[in-house]
């Protein structure tokens, strides 16, 4: 993102200097050229989401329901106030509270452990380096589905392996039991998830200067020190990008959901998506269902906004 | 920098423990795929060795031959669904492409008024929750008569691989010298021919990186799927074999075997595209 900022129009630069830093130039053509050459991606977008995004704020102030069509009537902010009231939605708010918290955090310290591992040089390191692209590869349904197999009550290799293991005496129904079924909501999710987050700090690792561990040797650090002076900060920027990508991907987490607990038992996973998703396709009500949406993009933004004000300025003079 | 043994076999440990975490799950659903229902049923847990074999995926071929009833269905489905996704995940990429490039371009290339507006609008359409959209999505599609169509699939997927495919092709021609389209369009190339002929072959990497992302992301999706879709004439695979996990009646071995069909295009993408895939991924984050 930080791409975008540095390419801004350098105006009033001199044009060998801008040609150096390769800049954006002056169309040939004008302007009009480069909309022209936007004018299609533009029509896509505004028709297929921002028209749709206009169109469910003005759902989501209005008392709509498929099973009584006729009713289209204006209510205000009423539909929000039904939510934040209720107490399906406080319970929705902590299980996504939860489920991102630790999901991210997971992610974020395996996918750190790994880069650290895979960008050292050792026999084998290749080989390991492909492999961690299997569940990346892997969709997020398929990826339930596996889980769920592994998981299962009654023949499940989970249960198999502890119970061998003598962890377990008797076999567990996994995702029958509230606190199992969200730590096997997280690991299935977490499994999916961490390479991305792996191969940028590979990516953000192999940029750091070797002569900065060099000079810390010298000076006397420990390895630890050097992790923490040198490569931590080094990685500021892609901890930043990891830590959005991954929020947003734990915030709208449905795929797996459906498979793996359908928000279950109870609710114990029922997360904000899906309670979107059961207030507008299973109640049809899509005027509280916009509602939701609309809360989870706002807690999307939240939270963007926040970790670019902690993270971002921080990074920058490092980068 | 020289490493011990000591470190070097540690490193090595931890590779190993990489790869059985990765592995491990992943090959349990290839093995239960070649295992018969009646092996995998038994507690404890044991493996039939001598019994594996390719008799669930002949029964995705030939689906006449299984005798589950609701597991038939959803295998009859399989293949279909696979080329159904195929078409809309390969045209999400080929639009992906054209769209891509042309934006792309502008924004390595051109100044012009609004030109930051622009990419901030394209990068936070993608800040909106799928499920924020899908309903007025279904809306418009219904009204279009578009609906169960892999058409209005593919253009539904474009609006959220575009924004990275854009993003994406930026950088790529960013780092193309600009010395090499000026010579062309000095010797008379027209824009487009230059652009054909020139910049598209050197940015080739990006371009398959891009194509790559956006075929995953179309090929992964689920939600949109299930909700545009009703019949086989434009059900993906993600929705049949969702359909398989959430029936209990279905044979788990059939569920694996339709696991692992539906895993096979992306992984081998994966694995053959390796180096573009981990340089696509740094290069649309990270960026100097």
């Amino acid at each position: 993102m930080r791409g975008g900022i540095e390419a801004a129009p350098l105006i009033g630069a001199p044009a060998a200097a801008r040609q150096r830093r390769r800049g954006p130039i002056v169309a040939p053509h004008g302007a009009a050229f480069a909309w022209l050459l936007n004018l299609p991606s533009i029509i896509v977008i505004l028709a297929l989401v921002g028209y749709p995004i206009l169109n469910s704020v003005w759902l989501s102030l209005h008392r709509y329901n498929l099973k009584r069509p006729r009713i289209f009537a204006f209510v205000g902010l009423q539909n929000y106030a039904d939510i934040a009231s209720s107490p399906e939605f406080a319970s929705a708010l902590w299980v996504t509270a939860i489920f991102t918290l630790f999901a991210v955090m997971i992610i974020v310290l395996l996918g750190l452990v790994v880069a650290l591992l895979l960008s050292r040089e050792f026999p084998g390191c290749g080989i390991v380096r492909m492999l961690i692209l299997i569940p990346w590869a892997i969709p997020p349904v398929v990826n339930g589905l596996m889980w769920q197999w592994i998981y299962d009550p009654k023949i499940g290799a989970m249960n198999a392996l502890l119970k061998a293991l003598g962890i377990i005496t008797e076999y567990q129904g996994w995702l029958s039991n509230p606190p199992y079924a969200m730590a096997g909501l997280i690991s299935a999710h977490v499994w999916n998830e961490f390479p991305v987050a792996a191969i940028l700090f590979i990516g953000a690792l192999q940029r750091v200067p070797l002569e900065l561990y060099d000079a810390g040797r010298v000076d006397g650090c420990r390895s630890w020190q050097l992790f923490r002076h040198i490569t931590l900060p080094w990685l500021g920027q892609a901890l930043l990008i990891v830590l959005i990508l991954q929020t947003m991907l734990a915030l709208r987490v449905f795929d797996i959901l459906y498979v793996l607990t359908a928000g279950g038992p109870g609710t114990a996973t029922t997360t904000l998506t899906w309670a979107t998703y059961l207030t507008t396709f299973e109640s049809l009500d899509f005027g509280h269902g916009s509602a939701y949406a609309y809360i989870i993009t706002l807690i999307t933004l939240l939270l963007s906004t926040f970790y670019f004000r902690v993270l971002y300025r921080r990074s920058e003079f490092e980068t | 920098m020289r490493q011990g043994r000591l470190a070097t076999a540690l490193m090595m440990g931890g590779g190993v423990l990489v790869s059985l975490y990765v592995l491990v799950p992943f090959s349990w659903l290839v093995l239960t795929s070649f295992m018969r229902e009646s092996d995998v049923l038994v507690v404890p847990l044991h493996v039939n060795w001598g019994d594996l074999g390719l008799h669930n995926y002949r029964a995705f071929i030939n689906p006449q031959g299984i005798t589950a009833v609701v597991g038939s269905r959803a295998a009859e489905n399989t293949l279909p669904s696979i080329l159904n996704s195929l078409i809309a995940a390969g045209a999400t990429a080929l639009l992906n492409l054209v769209l891509g490039t042309l934006a792309g371009y502008s924004f390595a290339r051109l100044r012009f008024p609004g030109r930051m507006p622009l990419l901030l609008m394209y990068l936070g359409s993608r800040m909106v929750p799928g499920i924020a959209l899908i309903v007025p999505m279904y809306l418009t599609v219904k009204t279009l008569h578009l609906l169960d169509s892999l058409g209005a699939l593919a253009v539904t997927y474009l609006t959220f691989t575009l924004p990275f495919t854009i993003w994406l092709m930026k950088g790529y021609f960013q780092v193309i010298p600009r010395s090499m389209e000026e010579a062309a369009l000095v010797d008379g190339c027209s824009w487009p021919q230059m652009m054909w002929k020139i910049l598209l072959p050197a940015a080739a990497p990006g371009l398959a990186a891009s194509a790559i992302f956006a075929f995953m992301t179309a090929w992964n999706d689920y939600l949109f799927a299930v909700i545009l879709t009703s019949t086989m004439a434009s059900k993906t695979v993600p929705v049949v074999v969702a359909g398989f996990a959430t029936d209990v009646t279905t044979e788990r071995t059939l569920m694996a075997t339709g696991g692992i069909l539906a895993v096979i295009p992306p992984l081998l993408l994966a694995l053959l595209c390796q180096r573009l895939i981990v340089r696509g991924l740094t290069a649309g984050a990270v960026k100097e």
